[in-house]
């Protein structure tokens, strides 16, 4: 052996013998002022104590991220935590590559999360399989000072009072008064949810896998139906239709009055508004007639992998411990506008000093719409192959936007092409039970 | 054949040379191929939590999904439009380039530049080009409004994406094409030309012959690549939309298989994509290939 072999060898031993931390990955989705804050949280992680080390990995997207997990888990290469979005739930509870939080932790007061967020997220039994992370939910944003421009005094809170304050604003010569990105999650299950209305029978499919699709008979169609009319109004505009080409950023910009959006937009709203416009933030908008009904939790939850050893597992288990303590929340709620989901954050943000303080705007907002009373099918969406149906909703809703056909039929068709691939997970998972 | 063969003098040194690449050809062209036509036939859970054989039924169904072939129609006429005009718009700029006139030194060179831009870059830069409000169609536009939106209008899409195409096909092509026009000897020109053929006459009745062989490779290479290579344009100026008008199978099968999961189908259309690849090839080699004189 040479010099260079025994040093590199002695380099070696002392870099395993100081590294006594359990190394754990945590893999996310996010980017921009979402990720800054998530790394943010795992360096203080990582700073607080000197037991375990978290590498937080960001993957570019939810999809990305959850793709990546897919190819790792086969090749038994996966990370210990991973972060993945609303539509992919049953795909996880159904993967047996998960650990329920509950069962790994069941000394958690997991009652602490508010009724909204678990739902999602537990099965029909109510057990929770993974730990809430960046909630968010519809919020209605508007341009205050846009509004006054045009002689509204008073923010709409119902779609009526919205279309009546958007000719108002066309008649000012707005040109883009409402705008909507047309995606599945705001116009078709958040306005499900909040006015009371299934999207799949077996209550949006919990009580079985058999559930099919219902969204073209329900007000839900009649409201779709709505949205392209008052396109052709000049009333609402698609973000295609606007300058920016993206309609956050098309009302960022002052481009549009008003929009419907997550409340993890809020952050970066308020930053562009800032000196510019005056921002409202509300509950998102009902027809006059309907009762208000809870909101869906959107956003993400962290799931523990199967397949690690102890020590990995207990450091996956302080992160997460970690995670859910009120000051973490706290800042990961204002850097961002996602909302806290814990009652005794809530109670903690109440009785602080900045209980009104913009930072926490859409924390108070968005649990509220999270609070409103619930139905067996506002719970949330368990429906197969779901991220595909809502490629199928927007393919099909964007013809009837664009008048190639109409809103009635582009609903059934996906309602008959969303009904297919309920049919063929079914098939896939044959044999396997709803938990 | 012997006098190649003794460059080597070992005879396992060139299988040696060459297992490098063919190991990378089997990683990562073979064995994917086998997966796909394997998962094709069955039902397969993502996390590989248990899989079902279902034998054809996958092809049953894919097949007769009008999504699927609406998928397969936009591929066609892609190819017949994309593809063609790849090949058609190089040829003149190289007829062009080949005579001399004056910059053709000069474009000689400057049309190979593109060559070196990425797919998806030139995506993003034709996304901006054809944006309705800042792009070139900004100030018809406002002439006319709604002319052009290639976010609504799923035609104007469709034509956004040609251009790119197109536009990326330029270098290779133009290159192959400009040296098979420059191997060709002047005296062919010059006897023509004395004969009284004007130049129409000379491109149609000397150079397009003389360099079928150049238009077949970029024929062939232009359609079978173009179904597959079309995936980085469609995700970064349309991610296959408005209404699923720039829905290319390529794209299908990506939506359908990293977006939504479902591996079998997705491994099934990749299946019928891969058949009908080899098929087109095939035939053009069939019906055309044969007819191509090499010899000068």
């Amino acid at each position: 052996m040479n010099k260079f072999t025994l040093a590199a060898v002695a380099a070696m031993m002392a870099g395993t013998g100081s590294a006594q931390a359990t190394n754990i990955e945590f893999w996310y989705g996010n980017t921009g002022n979402v990720e800054v804050a998530i790394k943010a949280q795992c360096d203080a992680f990582n700073a607080s104590q000197s037991e375990h080390k978290v590498n937080c990995v960001g993957q570019g997207s939810y999809e990305v991220s959850m793709q990546k997990a897919i190819a790792a888990y086969r090749a038994k290469n996966h990370p210990v935590l991973i972060q993945f979005f609303d539509a992919g739930t049953l795909d996880l509870m159904l993967s047996g590559a998960v650990e329920p939080v509950q069962d790994l932790m069941p000394e958690v007061k997991w009652d602490s999360y508010i009724a909204g967020a678990r739902a999602y997220y537990e099965t029909s039994k109510g057990k929770l399989f993974a730990q809430p992370y960046n909630s968010s939910t519809l919020l209605f944003y508007t341009n205050k000072t846009e509004l006054e421009k045009a002689g509204i005094s008073e923010t709409p809170t119902s779609w009526e009072g919205i279309i009546e304050a958007a000719r108002k604003l066309k008649a000012a010569g707005h040109a883009c008064p409402f705008v909507t990105d047309g995606d599945t999650w705001r116009i078709l299950e958040q306005f499900s949810a909040r006015h009371g209305l299934p999207i799949a029978t077996k209550h949006n499919g919990y009580d079985g896998l058999d559930a099919e699709y219902v969204i073209n008979s329900t007000f839900a169609a009649k409201h779709l139906a709505n949205l392209v009319e008052w396109r052709k109004e000049g009333l609402v505009r698609l973000a295609a239709d606007t300058k920016a080409g993206n309609y956050t950023a098309a009302f960022n910009a002052g481009e549009c009055a008003m929009m419907e959006q997550s409340s993890g937009s809020y952050a970066a709203a308020a930053k562009a508004f800032e000196g510019k416009y005056e921002l409202t933030v509300a509950m998102a908008p009902m027809y006059k007639d309907y009762t208000r009904h809870n909101t869906f939790v959107g956003g993400a939850s962290i799931y523990v992998m199967k397949g690690h050893k102890q020590p990995e597992i207990e450091a996956a288990k302080a992160f997460l411990d970690f995670l859910r303590k009120p000051e973490q929340q706290m800042s990961f709620t204002a850097a961002t506008g996602y909302v806290p989901v814990t009652t005794d954050v809530l109670d903690v943000i109440a009785k602080s000093d900045e209980a009104n303080s913009p930072k926490y705007a859409t924390a108070k907002v968005g649990v509220e719409s999270m609070n409103q009373p619930a139905t067996a099918d506002t719970r949330g969406v368990r429906l197969g192959f779901y991220v595909q149906f809502r490629e199928v909703f927007m393919e099909e809703t964007q013809k009837a936007f664009a008048g190639q056909q109409t809103m009635q039929v582009a609903l059934d068709n996906t309602k008959k092409r969303g009904d297919q691939l309920l049919r063929r997970f079914e098939q896939t998972y044959k044999g396997k039970q709803l938990p | 054949m012997s006098s190649e063969s003794s460059l080597f003098s070992n005879r396992w040194l060139p299988a040696l040379l060459l297992a490098p690449l063919m190991l990378l050809i089997v990683l990562f062209f073979y064995v994917p191929v086998f997966q796909a036509f394997y998962w094709s036939l069955f039902l397969e859970q993502p996390f590989g939590g248990g899989s079902e054989f279902v034998g054809l039924q996958n092809f049953q169904r894919v097949l007769s999904d009008a999504e699927f072939w609406a998928a397969t129609g936009r591929t066609v006429i892609f190819m017949l439009t994309a593809s063609s005009l790849a090949v058609v718009v190089p040829l003149m700029l190289a007829i062009a380039a080949d005579r001399k006139i004056g910059m053709s030194y000069p474009a000689r060179n400057i049309l190979v530049w593109p060559k070196g831009i990425a797919g998806a870059s030139i995506g993003v830069v034709f996304a901006f080009i054809f944006n309705p409000f800042v792009g070139l169609m900004g100030p018809l536009n406002a002439l006319f409004p709604g002319l052009w939106n290639p976010g609504i209008d799923g035609t104007d899409a469709f034509i956004t994406l040609v251009a790119a195409h197109v536009w990326s096909g330029i270098p290779f092509n133009f290159v192959i094409l400009l040296a098979g026009l420059r191997s060709i000897p002047p005296t062919m020109y010059q006897a023509a030309a004395m004969d009284g053929a004007g130049p129409w006459r000379r491109i149609f009745d000397v150079q397009l012959p003389l360099i079928m062989p150049q238009l077949f490779l970029t024929f062939v290479l232009e359609f079978t690549e173009s179904i597959t290579s079309v995936f980085a344009l469609i995700d970064t100026i349309t991610g296959g939309g408005p209404g699923g008008s720039t829905t290319l199978l390529v794209y299908k099968i990506y939506v359908d298989g990293f977006r939504g999961f479902d591996l079998s189908g997705a491994s099934t259309q990749t299946a019928i994509l891969m058949v009908f690849v080899l098929l087109l090839a095939a035939c053009q080699f069939y019906f055309i290939g044969r007819r191509i004189n090499y010899e000068r």
